[in-house]
């Protein structure tokens, strides 16, 4: 039996950005008819190997070898047109746009609507993506943006398809479901490269696994030929195992069931609240109430867990307890500061382009007059990179040059350096690795150990139970205090009673 | 009475029309993501180069002189904006001062420094057999120079292409989200330098039309702010090549009343007559609501990828 070429295969591609060696001969080998995941850490150089291979990143040394042919990129339009397709970890649809309009982007010549929306129907048939062509993206439901990125690769005839931490974004059952979809579509000619960071998704699904680390290739291997405990090892380098291996472990078994508060569904008795709300109602500039009569009250000490399927209104909830947002109605009562970690950290919490002692500075700017005391900003700049074991950055360093785990920490450091009475944080760990993780959910129990009252919404629902002394469900703008017990706060997040 | 409407109605198209050619060109290269406010010194350097073409060739010699001065105006702002990636207010706002005074100074050492009125051969009215004896608007459509025809094709041949070719499809994402034009394989700077040179091909033909089929000489700033009354007719026709139409005929509408109420010789300074565009200028842009419906990423400068 003579080897097929493989799909996809990139061999000792090396590249530099500056002083950084992202990769360093890293090679990766993509059999046909398989679904490889591409693991590492943040900024081990996944998306570069990957952004190298779909011709958005020249690569400084090595080749890149599609069906055993040679090939050299020149812009994403040559990887497109060599059979390959990417889903970006950050979707590159143009909102505006309709679906069909999206997928036709990047054509020639006339552009005919009707015959577009014929293929999107045809490849919906096919792969049972559906999607209506003439929808706007970006009103599309996340999940349904995502559909429309693989369906804008496979109009353009895609038989290896990259996709960048594509379940990031998802709800653990769209997750499932994504995956089982990669799964299936995998075979005879067509292949997918999984880039993730979430281990067990990957060797859920996946034939082959290869690891890169630091950008260099330190494990290549089909997934049932490799223990669990050397691919962890490979993500997180052999010498650093040991020490990585508590938090890790904490990881995979959440604690679940064993906070250090003794759970309850009312605020720890004998303790003032620090945040309390009261029939608190907000209604958007649409008139659509995003959350009805929200009582609570959160104690210093304590870990408010919140859970919800999203848009159920926990980010307004989230929003007036940190004191982002005015109720329409009812009452807030919070400390002058409180610290708040937005979800989306990129766009709500940095300045990419300012350097790290300016996006310190913005703590409270909306309420700081006069001058900016700068020395004092980049003394505390260099204590938070200290303290919170921020790496790789000088304190004049654009936030844009940190890694997504960095930023992350630098967010938490920021905002508990003022010495906060509370911490809201909102999807804290979201697109982290597992060392990332586990340093900001340590240093959200540390703020707790402090005694601040601390609020924490994640979409991962373990995360929540983890963490939380208590739970707070939010559904369909109802607020409901319970205890972490998974089974009725996945109810209740439901709507079920 | 209805003479008087007739007469209305005529001058109007005949003032939309360069404010039309500029703001059809605007449109594009708004619609590609880039704002161009050196559009005035597009037009008033179409405005020169076709009076010099003019006087070296003919009136066609004229209006090819007028494009190739928008052109270069144009390549100007996108070496600087697209190529450079300078800001495209700052660059826009230095092009225009730029182009006023420069236009000056060449026709006073063209023509001395008198300034004097200069007749240049201008084309005249080419009625429509038929459509123009039309009561009302047929003088008003149809019995006016060739380039108002061509504004008439124009409009609609921008929104065909806009909505209709991949190439359009492409230009409107641009200026939504170039990030995502260029992963779909388009080259986002290429094709809005593509747009901001037409853009001043069509604002160099304004220039030209107020000079050879309107005004038959130049004077210095003659392009009096219909530069900037263009992208105001680009946001009140909510960037779509057949709202720009529209939007420019109700500024063709203001100036043809403001004359008309000159001559009906009220009691009140005639400056005040005279503002009405800009005024309507002003609102226009206060009270148009151009969230949502502006280019997401216009004017917004590009960041290298990867």
């Amino acid at each position: 039996m003579s080897t097929p070429a493989p799909a996809l295969a990139l061999r000792d591609v090396s590249k530099r950005f500056g002083a950084v060696q992202a990769l360093d001969r890293s090679s990766i080998t993509v059999r046909a008819g398989t679904v490889h995941a591409l693991l590492g850490e943040n900024g081990a150089g996944k998306s570069t190997l990957m952004r190298i291979a779909f011709g958005l990143a020249r690569p400084d040394d090595g080749e890149i070898q599609v069906r055993g042919t040679r090939c050299a990129f020149a812009s994403a339009a040559d990887a497109g047109a060599a059979g390959l397709g990417m889903v970006h970890q950050h979707f590159m649809l143009v909102p505006a746009l309709t679906v069909a309009e999206n997928v036709a982007l990047g054509g020639r010549g006339r552009f005919a609507a009707a015959a577009v929306a014929e293929r999107i129907r045809a490849i919906g048939e096919e792969t049972g993506l559906r999607l209506e062509p003439d929808a706007e993206a970006g009103t599309l439901p996340v999940s349904a943006q995502q559909r429309l990125e693989i369906v804008k690769a496979l109009a353009r005839g895609a038989s290896v398809l990259i996709l960048d931490e594509p379940t990031a974004v998802l709800a653990p059952t769209e997750a499932r479901e994504l995956l089982a979809w990669v799964r299936r579509w995998a075979t005879g000619e067509r292949a997918a490269v999984l880039i993730t960071h979430h281990l067990d998704e990957a060797l859920a699904v996946a034939d082959d696994v290869t690891v890169l680390r630091r950008g260099v290739t330190v494990l290549a291997r089909p997934v049932a030929a490799v223990p669990r405990q050397a691919i962890i090892g490979g993500m997180l380098g052999e010498g650093e195992l040991h020490a990585g291996a508590a938090p890790l472990v904490h990881l995979e078994e959440p604690a679940r069931g064993a906070p250090l508060v003794p759970p309850g569904a009312a605020a720890p008795a004998g303790r003032r609240p620090v945040l309390s709300i009261h029939e608190a109602s907000v209604v958007d500039a649409r008139g659509v109430v995003r959350l009805a009569g929200a009582t609570c009250e959160i104690a210093g000490g304590e870990i408010v867990g919140v859970a919800a399927i999203e848009g159920s209104g926990q980010a307004e909830l989230l929003r007036l307890l940190s004191g982002r947002l005015a109720p329409t109605s009812g009452t807030v009562s919070i400390p002058d500061e409180v610290a708040f970690v937005p979800a989306d950290r990129q766009r709500d919490a940095l300045v990419l382009d300012f350097t790290l002692v300016e996006n310190m500075a913005l703590r409270g700017a909306g309420a700081a007059r006069g001058r900016v005391p700068w020395k004092a900003m980049a003394n505390e700049t260099a204590l938070a990179l200290e303290q919170f074991d921020i790496r790789g950055a000088g304190r004049q360093a654009p936030a844009r040059s940190l890694s997504g785990g960095n930023q992350q920490k630098f967010v938490l450091a920021r905002e508990l350096s003022g010495a906060p009475a509370a911490l809201v944080a909102e999807n804290p760990t979201r697109g982290l690795d597992i060392r990332a993780t586990a340093d900001v959910l340590a240093r959200v129990r540390a703020a707790r150990s402090a005694g601040l009252a601390v609020v924490v919404y994640s979409e991962d629902l373990d995360e929540v139970l983890a963490l939380a002394d208590r739970v707070l469900v939010v559904h369909q703008g109802r607020v409901r205090a319970m205890a972490p017990d998974r089974e009725a706060v996945g109810r209740a997040m439901l709507g079920a009673q | 009475m209805s003479d008087a409407l007739t007469a209305l109605l005529e001058g109007s198209v005949r003032t939309a029309t360069p404010l039309a050619f500029a703001a059809l060109g605007e449109v594009v290269a708004e619609r590609s993501g880039v704002i161009n406010i050196g559009l005035e010194g597009a037009i008033i350097a179409g405005a020169l180069g076709g009076l010099l073409a003019a006087g070296a060739g003919g009136v066609v010699a004229g209006f090819a002189g007028a494009i190739v001065a928008g052109v270069a105006v144009a390549a100007v702002f996108a070496a600087f904006t697209i190529a450079l990636r300078v800001d495209q207010i700052i660059t826009g706002t230095g092009i225009t001062l730029l182009s006023l005074g420069l236009t000056g100074a060449i026709y006073r050492a063209a023509y001395g420094t008198g300034g004097a009125a200069l007749g240049t051969p201008t084309i005249g009215p080419a009625p429509v057999p038929g459509l123009s004896a039309l009561p009302w608007v047929g003088p008003a459509l149809f019995a006016q120079p060739v380039t108002t025809y061509v504004v008439m094709i124009l409009a609609p041949a921008t929104w065909w292409w806009m909505y209709r070719t991949h190439d359009g499809l492409a230009l409107r994402a641009c200026g939504e989200n170039p990030e995502a034009a260029e992963a779909a394989g388009i080259r986002a700077s290429r094709l809005q330098a593509a747009a901001v040179l037409w853009g001043g091909a069509l604002g160099g033909l304004a220039g030209g039309t107020l000079v050879l089929a309107q005004a038959g000489t130049f004077a210095e700033g003659m392009s009096a702010g219909r530069g900037f009354i263009a992208i105001a007719i680009v946001v009140l026709g909510r960037w779509h090549p057949i709202g720009v139409i529209v939007a420019g005929l109700l500024f063709g509408a203001a100036n043809s009343v403001q004359f008309l109420f000159q001559a009906m010789g009220w009691q009140a300074p005639y400056q005040l007559f005279l503002a009405t565009p800009y005024v309507l200028t002003l609102v226009a842009l206060a009270t148009v609501r151009s969230q949502g419906v502006a280019p997401a990423a216009l004017g917004r400068p590009r960041r290298d990828t990867a």
